[in-house]
């Protein structure tokens, strides 16, 4: 494993995370990088038209390319069962029936794969191949088609739309937000091994190895055993991550049919339509409030893009029923279908959108009331979990709001827009919260300690990036005793015990809890081999400790090669699973947090510059104090993507998107970013697990771009309802 | 001798530059003259052709026979295994494949191999003396200057040439020259810390 770890380097090492000295010398292996012998290079060849069939794939002049062994598609491929039985589209639960359909959803849709000898060999080869269609009229314009969808009751609606119908103050607007791509800096690549009596090999990369091992199970009808994924380093995924997609199935079948290893990278452009993207979204939110500010009620109604192969509802007006304690709430939402590739979760789904409205919309009223949109919103979170009426199990979503404000100087804030200046610019401040379900699921993990005092502790969930390595270890010291020096931390492999994918701020909330387990067994299980005459299992837990030397049970010692020795072992290996429990019908959890930002806007360019952002989470125990301020600055920073510049935009005559790549499609850079403020409530929660962590992947983005939109309004008397707020929206605004 | 070098690579992108637009422009011709068309591309798109090419890679001399398409990126990951520098976009637009081209930063995805020969290469894979960290792979480390690690390797090589060239007088302008290479995780803070540090 190339996990950092020299038990003979005796040099002082910086501090940081576990995987640190791996990263910065280029020695960490992402998925494509792995030297497997005798490799092929795929790669993925798209249509050309948004809707309609294939009438003949024309491959003739690619074949004969120098280098080309195979080309997969519809008319050549190997049996997929999953596929093969495949009835309609609607049926089919894994996406696109990868070459099993002549049929076309959406333009650059996965229509062929050129084999080849070399990447260079591969790449011109797939230049070549076309094919013939008989083409459509694609429907591809979301703006065009959402009123024309009817929206359906999400059947969680509170109190009625009457009780607040002469409500003194309301705002009734629409929210609109473009198309988002995720576009992790590793590109999505996989390599595919197939091995004698049907076993596999897959280097992939992911958010959850124990995800594709199932996705691919099932497809190939091959038991989940005989596949084994390793996904050690994932360079991002922000959500595109959480799927299987037709590239790696793709791979999968390639591999099968050439029978060679077959590795395939996406290209950047086909980033943007083969592995997600975050929805275009319209939403409309009416908001009622008495005189002083008290909510009396909301209805909020959205709609998201969907593609045609499968319906993706992004949930986003879950957020509505959650923050604050509308006791009078009515939701509703639909998908609109269009020929576009498939949507999915991205950076804290469904929330993050909704919360543009409502956050806006509360902005938009708390200026006709003229009162401090802090002060209403302390006025009305919600005092438990309204959906199910538990109680918070804690939810300091107050104190984040307070400590934001006095971080960046709330009161230096003028209430009438366009009131401040500095040079050439107007400066405003606004302020906005965001709110993720804290959820934790059933998770494995293990310890194996060497003759040494070495332990290894392993888990098959995924650090893409979240410093879910450097939590484990994190937990293994802290309740073992061992020194950090001393544990290695093994991980993205699904050898090792099953854990969920990374994602949904869920992987540090659940997996501590496994490593904690497992801490607590190996403990036991020491001292039962030091102390054979005693009950391992009537031990004071508490009492029991482990050192770099050996355990210690109140003043009595064994050294770690007695017990190895006595015992005649070579190993100790413990494996436990954690999951949640009763806690979870009695009280609602939640991570929070508040965004308060100050924007510059220039007179005269409309240029708008992100000044200082202060963003206060509440996620209970924080595991990694440094990962974890970096989850938030990184949120942050794609929130400022979000509300200034990330837009993907649809030529709607041919489907094809424009500016499909880096330099087309812009996401924050580092002069777009100022040196990100965050700070932490701390407190642990105490039913949520043993660690106290809440997960903060999320909340760092949830609220991040309305809290742009609404410093914009406080700065220019300008109310932007559109995201992202480019030049032309502010000015048409 | 790096001059004249410089005036090669610079001819040479013209002539693409002007042979791809001779090329849109031949699309628009009917159906009719598609055999001229064939002709034309036969001559302007080079077949594949192996060449012999010596490159010094991290103070290491390497002979070999490579694609004449093949970038410096894909021949530093595909062939020599030195997957330190990554490919983001194979378009120049994210800076991730940033390595040293004479101490200077280059792309090495928009670099042809065969246009490397002479020059002295530096991957991450040589930043380091031995064990010895470079300060900067230290600071990064330390201020938490990565998530994923993806982009991390390119930042680095940037962050050694921005503090090089002296471009470091302030957040805004470390900021501003180190914007040629994206993070999607958004590790800004970290990456800017850590050249501070290594700045002073």
């Amino acid at each position: 494993m190339s996990y950092f770890f020299d038990s003979k380097n005796t040099k002082q090492m910086p501090k940081g995370r576990v995987e640190g000295i791996a990263k910065v010398t280029g020695k960490a292996k992402y998925s494509a990088e792995y030297d497997i012998p005798d490799v092929a290079y795929g790669v993925m060849v798209g249509s050309t038209i948004a809707s309609g069939r294939i009438l003949k794939m024309q491959v003739e002049e690619a074949m004969k390319a120098p280098g080309v062994i195979d080309i997969l598609s519809h008319e050549n491929k190997p049996y997929v069962s999953g596929f093969s039985g495949m009835k309609e589209m609607p049926d089919n639960r894994f996406g696109l029936p990868v070459f099993y359909t002549d049929k076309v959803y959406y333009n650059d849709q996965p229509i062929a794969m050129v084999v080849a000898e070399t990447i260079e060999d591969a790449m011109f080869a797939a230049s070549l191949v076309k094919a013939e269609y008989e083409e459509a009229i694609p429907e591809t314009d979301f703006a065009k088609k959402v009123k024309e969808v009817s929206l359906k009751e999400t059947e969680n609606d509170r109190g009625s739309v009457g009780a607040w119908e002469n409500a003194p103050y309301k705002v009734d607007q629409e929210y609109t937000i473009a198309k988002e791509i995720h576009n992790p800096m590793e590109m999505h690549a996989t390599i595919v091994q197939w091995k004698p009596n049907d076993k596999l090999v897959l280097y992939d990369k992911n958010q959850g190895v124990n995800r594709v091992q199932s996705v691919i199970s099932s497809l190939f009808d091959i038991p989940t055993d005989n596949i084994h994924v390793i996904s050690e380093f994932v360079g991002g995924g922000f959500g595109s991550g959480l799927r299987v997609w037709p590239h790696t199935i793709a791979a999968v079948m390639a591999s099968q049919q050439v029978k060679r290893p077959v590795k395939v990278m996406l290209t950047r452009p086909q980033m943007f339509t083969m592995v997600g993207y975050r929805p275009e979204s319209w939403q409309r939110v009416k908001l009622g409030a008495d005189k002083d500010g008290q909510f009396m009620g909301i209805i909020h109604q959205a709609r998201n893009n969907s593609s045609k192969i499968q319906g993706f509802s992004d949930g986003i007006t879950r957020v509505t029923r959650k923050i604050y304690g509308f006791k009078n709430v009515k939701t509703e939402e639909a998908i609109v279908e269009l020929n576009l590739p498939m949507p999915t979760w991205n950076r804290g789904p469904g929330d993050t959108t909704g919360c543009f409205g409502v956050e806006s919309a509360i902005d938009e009223l708390c200026h006709e009331l003229k009162l401090d949109p802090v002060e209403v919103r302390l006025k009305n979170i919600a005092p438990y979990e309204m959906e199910t009426g538990l109680p918070w199990s804690t939810n300091y979503l107050n104190e984040c709001l307070e400590k934001g404000a006095e971080l960046i100087g709330w009161k230096n804030r003028n209430p009438v827009p366009g009131s401040l200046k500095e040079g050439d610019y107007k400066v405003g401040y606004g302020v906005a919260v965001g709110m993720w379900g804290s959820g934790r699921s059933y998770t494995g993990a293990s310890i194996d300690m060497q003759k040494d005092g070495v332990i290894t502790v392993r888990t098959a969930m995924t650090d893409i990036g979240t410093g879910t390595g450097t939590g484990m270890q994190n937990v293994a010291h802290t309740v073992t005793g061992i020194p950090k020096s001393m544990i290695k931390i093994e991980l993205g492999n699904s050898d090792f015990p099953k854990a969920p994918s990374q994602g949904g701020s869920r992987g540090m909330a659940s997996v501590s809890s496994a490593v904690y387990a497992a801490s607590l067994a190996l403990k036991r299980k020491v001292a039962g081999y030091a102390w054979p005459d005693k009950d391992a299992n009537s031990l004071n837990i508490d009492d029991i400790s482990l050192s770099d030397k050996g355990v210690t049970y109140k003043d009595n010692f064994v050294p770690y090669a007695d017990i190895f020795s006595k015992n005649n072992l070579n190993d100790i290996k413990v494996e436990e699973f954690a999951g949640p429990g009763e806690e979870r019908k009695k009280y609602g959890f939640c991570s929070s947090a508040a965004h308060f930002y100050k924007v510059k806007v220039h007179e005269k360019t409309g240029k708008i510059k992100v000044d200082r952002m202060v963003i206060v989470v509440d996620a209970g125990r924080i595991i990694n104090p440094k990962a974890a301020a970096n989850q938030v600055i990184g949120a942050g920073a794609g929130g400022i993507g979000m509300g200034l510049m990330e837009e993907q935009l649809v030529d709607f005559k041919t489907g094809r998107l424009i500016g499909n790549d880096l330099a087309g499609y812009h996401f924050a850079v580092n002069a777009d970013v100022p040196l990100i403020e965050v700070s932490f409530i701390g407190k642990p929660d105490p039913n949520i697990n043993p660690s106290g962590a809440k997960g903060l992947g999320e909340v760092g983005i949830i609220g991040a771009a309305p809290a742009i939109a609404n410093a914009v309004f406080n700065a220019t008397g300008k109310r932007v309802r559109d995201l992202p707020i480019t030049v032309e929206r502010f000015f048409n605004a | 001798m790096k001059h004249s070098h410089s005036n090669a690579m610079s001819m040479s992108r013209r002539f693409f530059l002007r042979s791809s637009s001779a090329l849109a422009a031949l699309s628009f011709i009917p159906n009719s003259v598609k055999a001229f068309y064939q002709d034309v591309k036969e001559k302007f798109f080079v077949k594949k052709q192996m060449i012999p090419i010596q490159l010094e890679i991290n103070k290491k001399q390497y002979s070999l026979t490579v694609d004449s398409r093949a970038t410096l990126l894909d021949v530093l990951r595909e062939e020599l295994n030195l997957t330190g520098s990554k490919k983001g976009c194979d378009h120049g637009q994210c800076g991730a494949c940033t390595v040293h081209i004479n101490g200077e930063r280059a792309l090495s995805c928009l670099t042809l191999a065969a246009m490397a020969q002479g020059k002295a290469i530096t991957t991450i894979e040589g930043l380091a003396d031995g064990d010895n960290l470079h300060p900067m792979q230290e600071a990064f480390i330390e201020h938490d200057g990565f998530q994923c690690g993806y982009c991390t390797s390119g930042q680095i090589m940037s962050a050694v040439a921005c503090v090089d060239e002296g471009h470091t007088g302030s957040v805004e302008e470390i900021k501003e020259y180190m914007s040629g290479n994206l993070c999607r995780c958004g590790a800004y803070n970290g990456i800017t810390e850590a050249i501070q540090q290594v700045a002073k």
